[in-house]
């Protein structure tokens, strides 16, 4: 299996959209449990990093999303209990749990999104729409780091000439701005050599430039595309024709028990955990050939052992 | 590998997309996602603000040293938004539509929300910070005059576009985690918002009364010395 | 083939400043062209013309004819495309944030097809020895790579002639010959014709085939290189920025009293220059075989000028200089004090002029007394020293200094020790990546090591709050000297209006403004030419005379040698060796001055 990273960014981009608009919009119990477990490990393999400090957050989130719909709505026909005159209804607690797990799923996935769509992955599916700006966002994320690294020289050239003073507050902001106005004077003269830099390359000479990028469209990346944009237009349809469907007001119908719906179940799970798949199927592979080089070592050193004696 | 190769058809493509695809976007979202079509109009039609706006800034020639300055301000910003609390950004897109234009002033703004958020994160608000940043810098263009004149205008405006950002940003809050837009939702959310929304105003002018003279005279500067 | 031609090319500004006058030249395709002369003689000014697209607003008269077409009546693409440019600095050249982007941005810019340009990009950065870092971020590149990207970059659209700019002068000496070496590959093996000025010469005369020397927007000299080297090396202004084997030689030769060949060349310059030209054409048949050519290190012009002054010919690199005083010492004419006399001053003369003048800098003259002297004196008069400075109050003290960025990376100084006396010039060397400028930083209390001390004055750097340490205490030259201007006037001018070495100046001046008893230098030299070198040196040898102890890390040998009493080597971290200036010059083989490099073993011979 083909890792993820290793597919078109067009193809990514169009997957995760699909994904999240399905994860958004699919007002379905199973629909909603099956994208919180498969984005949860997803998040794990791909964003490990500072996860359980985000978790913290997301907690926070949930509570108040799930708490902020039986407080707001008032509809329902179980009522469990009457606050102030308004009565809070199962249905509506029930509804808000859904709508934290919905949230939670989508925050996950945008945290999954944001570490595979690296910026010259953006910048390749926009690029060839919109190549001025595709160039204006490759020049600042050109810049970004290389500003980063003269605010510490100026910083470090003017603490020794006295900028921080006095130790407080105020001076420190006074500093911190001074540095960056000091940036923008830096920035803007030497800027004039890659302004002149372009030139030289013939910046502005055609009305349209063409837009460059070492991603191919290979064979497995047609063939996940066609996957995935027929799976999701058949859960669309599903829930377009009502075979998804579940009402929560005025009381909990979940929808039939269908082919229709168990197929989408099953296609949505493919789709959503196709992520996780291919990370495990990626490491296991590596395992394979780390393994493979060992034996190889090791039957090498067999072999020199025998050849020396 | 472009897909269509005859340019003529890619041409007509081109136009019909933004009138056929779009709307028909609208309606079927809307329809097959009954219960959270606010949230799914608003994201096509923001998104589609920006990429009208997008496509006249491809037609149009622009310099290369109008491109470098562009890309300065927006790196100045995104460094700004590392600042912890108070963040300068829409200063600096308000300074850099007054003194460079509109549409430079719009280009500030969404560069800066979208090559922050590498950082920061991307996520469906991604456009509809593009979106407020953009339009922040747009309007400061548009009545740049006034701005540059005028100190008490510059700060109101300041204050203003403060609230501006959030009251757009809270509606997002609202169709984004509840379902459809509430007016109790949404004064919910003005409400909690309320603390920042008061403190982004305030160091917007803060950053305006500091930064406004400085920056302003490095970039009249330099249009003189690049020839703009 | 003339592929580049200018006639009375002049140039005002809008200001009215007359920055070129009359400026005529031509070039050969295939030949390589350095463009020399002080800051502000109008180099730049001239290269920015000869590429349409960076003309500089003002008032042009003269033509440029490129293949013999007038430079207007070329195509947007064809002017694009044809001519490449280089600049002065790696870093702000780069556009775009990939290495693979970077490469393609002139292609994308002229409308060539996806395939075609990922064909070329992968050519291009194969022939460079770029696979390593294709995918990297630009911002991840060393200075070397990244001048090599842009040169890379700019190759890629194929261009016939090359301009550069100062291209390596904010490099340092090893990467700059490499790229000078990559230079003459280009030119010798792909016939690309090749533009650079460039303040420091050394690198750059020995592989170019001419010469133009311009002053004041005038041209002083053009021709064949050994014959402009010969006019120029009686030039002040254009002299101090020879290579060290041209100085010899023209001490030498002024010394022995010998008549130099020069006068008569002078008078049949030009007609000199286009015979060698036709001879040279004869001699290189340029679209017939490429390979042959490329396979020939020894150019047909050399051996044709060797042949046309025997005897006198003026040495142009460091093999060509210890060839050349072989020689010279196994004539009968020659004087063997005369190589003792030029060994002992490593300097131009302007140097003991300075050293006269200032009778206030003891040390520094009594090291110019010690060179008249015998070999015995000047032992006991380093003796001398070396008991003065164990009573010298030491000022700066590294002990067993380890300093690390990151708590799992590697070490940046390891076990880094050595002492500095007050009033001393301290010159700290080493290549890239030794930790040079860690080093100093860590001096200046803007980096804390996680072992060892650092002591200024007596004291723990630690232990000196808040500002303590800068009140007329330390104070450090950074290497970018940009860092220092934090307002938008200095002396009622813009600081970015000032060129390069003015930058320097200014920015020397403010630092000092604290009254340091300690200065730290990064890099001074850094894009300085050699005249505003001078300037700062009698500015630094002011200071030392004046009690400032000094410590400059510097990959600057020249430079080092000429102001240090004493140099260290840094090597990995590590202090390899510490010493007086003159002996560690000397007991260096590779880290040393040209001078050294010519002359050694050469005494023990007589």
């Amino acid at each position: 299996m083909k890792p993820l990273e290793k597919y078109n960014p067009a193809v990514l981009f169009i997957y995760f959209l699909l994904l999240a608009s399905l994860v958004m919009f699919a007002a379905n119990p199973v629909m909603t449990m099956i994208a919180f477990v498969a984005m949860n490990s997803a998040a794990v393999v791909y964003a490990g990093n500072g996860l359980g400090r985000a978790y913290i957050f997301y907690a926070v989130i949930f509570v108040l999303t799930s708490l902020a719909n039986p407080v707001f709505s008032h509809n329902g026909v179980t009522v469990l209990l009457v606050v102030n005159d308004n009565p809070i209804t199962l249905e509506a607690v029930l509804y808000g749990v859904m709508t934290g797990f919905t949230i939670l799923s989508v925050l996950l996935l945008f945290r999954v999104f944001s570490t595979l769509m690296t910026s010259d992955r953006l910048l390749y599916i926009f690029g060839r729409a919109f190549p001025k700006l595709g160039l204006l966002l490759s020049m600042t994320l050109r810049f970004v780091p290389l500003f980063g690294r003269q605010r510490r020289k100026i910083e470090n050239t003017q603490k020794t000439l006295g900028l921080y003073k006095n130790e407080n507050a105020i001076d420190t902001i006074k500093g911190k701005l001074s540095i960056l106005s000091a940036m923008t004077t830096w920035g803007l003269e030497n800027g004039i050599v890659t302004a002149d830099s372009m030139s030289a390359r013939g910046y502005g000479i055609k009305r349209s430039r063409t837009s460059f990028s070492m991603y191919r469209f290979e064979r497995s990346d047609a063939f996940m595309l066609c996957a995935v944009l027929l799976s999701c237009g058949f859960i669309f349809l599903g829930i377009a024709i009502d075979k998804l469907k579940t009402d929560f007001y005025p009381r909990i119908e979940l929808s039939e028990v269908s082919a229709y719906a168990l197929i989408s179940y099953v296609l949505y799970a493919l789709i959503a955990f196709f992520p996780f798949v291919a990370k495990l199927a990626e490491r296991e592979a590596q395992k394979k050939l780390f393994k493979e080089s060992c034996d190889n070592s090791v039957n090498r050193e067999r072999i020199e052992k025998r050849d020396s004696v | 590998m472009p897909v269509i190769n005859n340019p003529t058809v890619r041409k007509i493509l081109r136009i019909i997309i933004p009138f056929l695809v779009v709307p028909a976007a609208v309606l079927v979202g809307a329809y097959v996602f009954e219960d959270k079509m606010y949230a799914y109009v608003s994201l096509v039609i923001t998104i589609l603000a920006i990429v009208l706006f997008i496509s006249g800034f491809e037609k149009r020639r622009t310099g290369s040293r109008r491109m470098v300055i562009v890309v300065v301000m927006t790196v100045i910003a995104v460094i700004g938004r590392f600042v912890p609390i108070i963040k300068p950004v829409a200063a600096i897109t308000v300074i850099s539509g007054v003194f460079l234009g509109g549409e430079s002033g719009f280009l500030v703004g969404s560069m800066t929300s979208v090559v922050s958020n590498f950082f920061w994160g991307q996520g469906p608000w991604t456009p509809f910070q593009m979106f407020s940043w953009g339009m922040i810098g747009l309007v400061a263009g548009l009545i740049g005059k006034y701005l540059k004149t005028s100190k008490p205008v510059l700060y109101i405006y300041g204050a203003f576009s403060g609230l501006l950002f959030s009251l757009i940003m809270d509606v997002w809050t609202v169709l984004w985690y509840n379902d459809g837009f509430s007016w109790d939702g949404y004064l919910a959310a003005i409400a909690s918002a309320a603390p920042m929304t008061i403190l982004y105003a305030f160091s917007n002018v803060i950053f305006l009364i500091i930064l406004f003279d400085p920056i302003g005279k490095k970039l009249e500067r330099i249009r003189t010395v690049y020839g703009l | 083939m003339e592929i580049l031609r200018t006639e009375n090319l002049n140039f005002i500004y809008p200001d009215g400043r007359q920055a070129l006058s009359d400026i005529s030249f031509s070039l050969e395709e295939g030949e390589m062209m350095c463009v020399c002369g002080p800051t502000g003689s109008g180099k730049s000014t001239l290269l920015r013309l000869l590429k349409r697209e960076l003309s500089p607003r003002g008032e042009k008269s003269g033509d440029i004819f490129i293949s013999g077409r007038k430079q207007e009546e070329l195509s947007d693409f064809e002017a694009a495309t044809r001519i490449g440019f280089v600049f002065q600095r790696p870093d702000m050249q780069i556009v775009t944030d990939k290495v693979w982007h970077e490469l393609a941005f002139g292609l994308e810019n002229i409308g060539i097809k996806q395939n075609e340009i990922r064909r070329r990009v992968c050519e291009i950065a194969g022939y460079f020895g770029m696979e390593s870092w294709f995918d990297r971020s630009t911002d991840s590149l060393s200075g070397g790579q990244k001048q090599l990207l842009n040169l890379a970059s700019v190759m890629v659209m194929q261009p016939d002639i090359l301009i550069l700019d100062e291209p390596v002068s904010q490099l340092d000496p090893i990467t700059a010959s490499d790229f000078i070496a990559t230079l003459t590959k280009l030119c010798r093996e792909f016939g690309i014709s090749i533009i650079a000025a460039e303040q420091r010469l050394g690198e750059l005369i020995p592989v170019s085939d001419r010469i133009l020397a311009i002053k004041d927007g005038k041209t002083v000299a053009f021709g064949e290189t050994r014959d402009c080297v010969r006019t120029l090396i009686k030039d002040e202004a254009f002299a101090v920025s020879m290579p060290a084997s041209v100085k010899l030689y023209e001490k030498i030769m002024s010394a022995s009293g010998k008549e130099n060949p020069k006068e008569t060349d002078n008078a049949s310059h030009e007609e000199k220059t286009i015979k060698t030209d036709s001879a040279t054409l004869k001699e290189e048949p340029i679209n017939t075989d490429r390979a042959t050519l490329a396979e020939e290190p020894v150019r047909t012009g050399i051996t044709h000028s060797k042949e046309d002054h025997k005897g006198g010919d003026i040495p142009l690199s460091v093999g060509e200089g210890r060839r050349f005083l072989k020689e010279y010492l196994k004539s009968p004419e020659s004087d063997p004090r005369i190589l003792s006399e030029v060994s002992g001053s490593e300097d131009t003369r302007t140097l003991h002029e300075d050293d006269k003048e200032n009778a206030a800098e003891k040390q520094a003259v009594s090291r110019v007394e010690a060179n008249k002297e015998n070999a015995a004196e000047k032992q006991a008069d380093r003796d001398k020293k070396d008991s003065r400075r164990k009573d010298i109050e030491t000022v700066l003290e590294f002990k067993e200094v380890y300093l690390k960025y990151e708590r799992n990376g590697r070490d940046i100084l390891r076990a880094c020790g050595f002492k500095v006396g007050k009033g001393e010039v301290f010159c700290i060397l080493g290549g890239n990546g030794a930790g040079k400028s860690t080093a100093i930083s860590a001096a200046a209390g803007l980096i804390k090591p996680y072992s060892g001390k650092i002591r200024v004055f007596g004291k723990n750097i630690g232990d000196y709050k808040g500002q303590e340490l800068y009140n007329e205490c330390v104070a450090m030259l950074p290497q970018d000297v940009q860092t220092v201007f934090i307002t938008d006037e200095i002396n009622g001018r813009h600081p970015y209006d000032l060129s390069g070495g003015e930058q320097q100046l200014a920015a020397l001046d403010i630092v000092l403004a604290s009254k340091p008893k300690l200065l730290l230098l990064d890099e001074p030299t850094k894009g300085l030419d050699a005249v505003l070198g001078e300037e700062l040196k009698k500015k630094l040898k002011k200071l030392a005379a004046d009690g400032v102890t000094i410590v400059i890390v510097s990959h600057d040998i020249e430079f080092s040698a000429s102001i240090a009493d004493r140099c260290a080597m840094l090597f990995n971290g590590e202090v390899v060796s510490v010493g007086e200036a003159r002996d560690f010059f000397k007991g260096n083989y590779f880290y040393t001055t040209a001078y050294n490099r010519i002359m050694r073993g050469m005494q023990a011979e007589k």
